[in-house]
């Protein structure tokens, strides 16, 4: 794992005010804390925490997947959300992975290791997120 | 003051890589006033610490600006304020600061006492302002039109003195502590033939190098036995997996026994060696590019072959090649046909110099193949079921899961492309003759061989045209890690099979 990658890319969205860190504690994952979502209207959630799992060989390998707390009642509403992978303990949490891949047929650009990485991965949750149906 | 005879150095080895364009521009620059008078510049070098070795990589130039140097002496004279100028610079950045400057026509690189001197203030004053980063003095010479070298590093309070020097196109000879070399007794009966096309020097230099090599299967074994018969001094065999039964085919030293005992194909490769000629030194290492262990075996070659099928290996071949300056070959081979009609039988060699494009850049790597091999095999399990059930429900598979094809290939066509990396191994180890292509592929059943040349362009975005030389200083921009749940590599130069099973 690169994990001086990831503390620089994570340093990018702490520096635009959103809150996200490496936990490697168990399987090594990118938390995002209260990232807004399109909830609010829906009486849902307006914001929740999302997990990314790190990819082996990060970032040889793309980032892919997303996890919110298990029992999350945003996640039978979101894209790929009743398509449930599997469930990773993080932060004293159960997190439901559900399938989500941006950058493989999912709406994305290509994985570009020049390009991508955690911080704009970001953008990518706050899309699903917004998409609410 | 610093004594010549560095009572007080460790015996830990310092190692010097230097690169294109970078060590070109240094030649020009220190060669200024030659013949009859000095001349120095400061200089950026990357560098990784291994048990065993100092590895310091030259990353760029600070050349002096006018008033920088005093034109007036002979000897090198640096004026405060390029000092200060390249103390508060070092501040900015992260990489080790330097001074390389030349002595006269004919000088043996030997530190004078003004050196001396030179290198204890400087070892302090850059502490100051580069805390825990090495200060490295180098002295270039031309001596009988050769070009020698001596050098040190203060790092962690102690002095190491410059053993080896590996250069990616320029012949450098290394003077330790600025003494010529004893000349060493070569027996050369054997590689007669090499000596008499090559010279008494080539023969010289194979035994005072390295090559490593990752993959010890078909390519990877051809490669090494080539290189042991050549007469190399130190092979650095990387390889994770075992000998079994369809390996026999093509891996040189490999035996059914070995099959039956599932020997690690990097134990065959060493006892293969052993059987060419004992005195060469064989690294046998179980694992896999870029771990740890491995990263710090390979980057005290002078040369690195790629002989794998694998993408990251691929990967982490060109991440070196520019990161730490060390010249690579990739090499593969396939055969393409179906239902027992041949239609192609493919060799392609890759050449990564420092200034050369990456693996990315040349567009070798398939993300979802490399994202597959570097998975868990539980997550491979995983995805693979995901998929299956994403079909049941008349989804499309594909982002869990897509069967990569498997790569054909037979022993001639890899003995002759393990032959021929070896030959270019040689060629650049010697200095002999280069490579005369950047990515090559032939075709071995088409009219003229089918052979194309590719020459690509490094994108402008990539880490591979900003950190040449910046070796473990550009760890967050390396093009790969090494997965957690790889095995823990081991070294079986000293151990045997059974350790390995």
């Amino acid at each position: 794992m690169n994990r001086e990658r990831i503390e620089r890319e994570l340093t990018i969205l702490r520096d635009g005010g959103q809150l996200a860190e490496l936990v490697v504690n168990g399987e090594p994952v990118v938390l995002y804390r209260n990232v807004p979502t399109d909830g609010e209207r829906y009486g849902l959630p307006a914001v929740t925490d999302v997990v990314v799992p790190v990819p082996s060989g990060y970032a040889a390998a793309a980032i892919d997947l997303a996890g919110l707390p298990a029992g999350s009642p945003l996640l039978p509403r979101l894209k790929g959300g009743t398509n449930v992978q599997r469930v990773v303990s993080v932060d004293g949490r159960q997190w439901q992975l559900v399938s989500y891949h941006p950058h493989n047929g999912g709406g994305g650009p290509p994985w570009d290791q020049m390009k991508h990485g955690f911080h704009t991965y970001f953008d990518h949750l706050i899309a699903w997120l917004h998409r609410i149906c | 003051m610093l004594n010549h005879e560095y009572p007080n150095v460790m015996r830990r080895s310092l190692l010097l890589r230097v690169a294109d364009p970078e060590f070109g521009t240094l030649e020009k620059l220190v060669f200024r006033r030659y013949p009859d008078q000095e001349w120095a510049t400061f200089a950026q070098f990357g560098w990784r610490e291994t048990p065993e070795a100092l590895v310091v990589t030259l990353a760029s130039i600070d050349a002096p600006i006018e008033g920088d140097l005093n034109e007036l002496v002979s000897h090198v004279a640096i004026d405060e304020q390029y000092t200060l100028r390249m103390a508060l610079n070092a501040e900015k950045h992260r990489l080790g600061v330097g001074v390389i400057h030349s002595h006269p026509k004919g000088g043996i690189p030997l530190p004078s006492s003004i050196d001396d001197d030179m290198d204890t203030y400087y070892s302090r004053y850059f502490a100051d302002f580069a805390p825990g980063r090495p200060y490295v003095s180098l002295i270039l010479s031309n001596i009988d039109g050769r070009l020698v070298i001596s050098g040190r590093a203060f790092v962690g309070n102690q002095w190491l003195v410059l053993e080896h020097t590996a250069s990616e196109r320029r012949p450098i000879d290394t003077w330790r502590g600025g003494r010529c070399p004893t000349a060493q007794i070569l027996e050369s009966d054997r590689a007669a033939r090499l000596v008499s096309a090559f010279g008494e020097e080539a023969l010289s230099r194979l035994r005072n190098s390295s090559v490593a090599i990752i993959g010890a299967g078909g390519t990877g074994s051809a490669a090494i036995e080539v290189l042991a018969r050549a007469g190399i001094g130190r092979l650095v065999v990387v390889d994770p997996d075992h000998i079994d039964r369809s390996n026999l085919e093509r891996v040189h030293g490999a035996y059914p026994k070995d099959a039956d005992d599932s020997t690690p194909k990097v134990l065959v490769a060493a006892r293969h060696v052993e059987a060419i000629d004992q005195s060469i030194r064989v690294e046998a290492l179980l694992g896999r590019l870029p771990q740890s262990d491995v990263v710090d075996a390979v980057v005290t070659a002078d040369v690195l072959l790629g002989c794998t099928d694998q993408q990251h290996s691929r990967l982490a071949l060109s991440d070196l090649a520019f990161r730490y300056l060390l010249p690579s070959i990739d090499c593969g081979v396939v055969l393409e046909g179906k239902e027992g009609a041949i239609t192609g039988q493919v060799a392609q060699l890759v050449r990564f110099r420092a200034s050369d494009p990456c693996a990315l850049c040349r567009e070798m790597i398939n993300s979802e193949r490399i994202k597959q091999e570097l998975m868990s095999d539980e997550e491979r399990a995983e995805r693979k079921q995901a998929a299956k059930d994403a079909l049941e429900r008349g989804d499309d598979p594909n982002p869990y899961w897509h069967d990569q094809p498997q790569i054909n290939t037979v022993g001639y066509l890899t003995t002759s492309v393990g032959a021929m990396v070896a030959g270019y191994a040689i060629g650049w180890v010697t200095k002999r003759f280069d490579t005369p292509f950047e990515r090559l592929q032939m075709n071995f059943v088409a009219k003229y061989l089918d052979v194309t040349d590719m020459a690509q362009n490094q994108r402008s975005e990539c880490a591979c045209g900003k950190f040449r030389g910046w070796a473990d200083q550009a760890s967050a921009d390396s093009l790969i890690s090494a997965p957690d749940h790889w095995s823990r590599v081991q070294n079986l130069s000293r151990g045997d099979a059974q350790r390995a099973k």
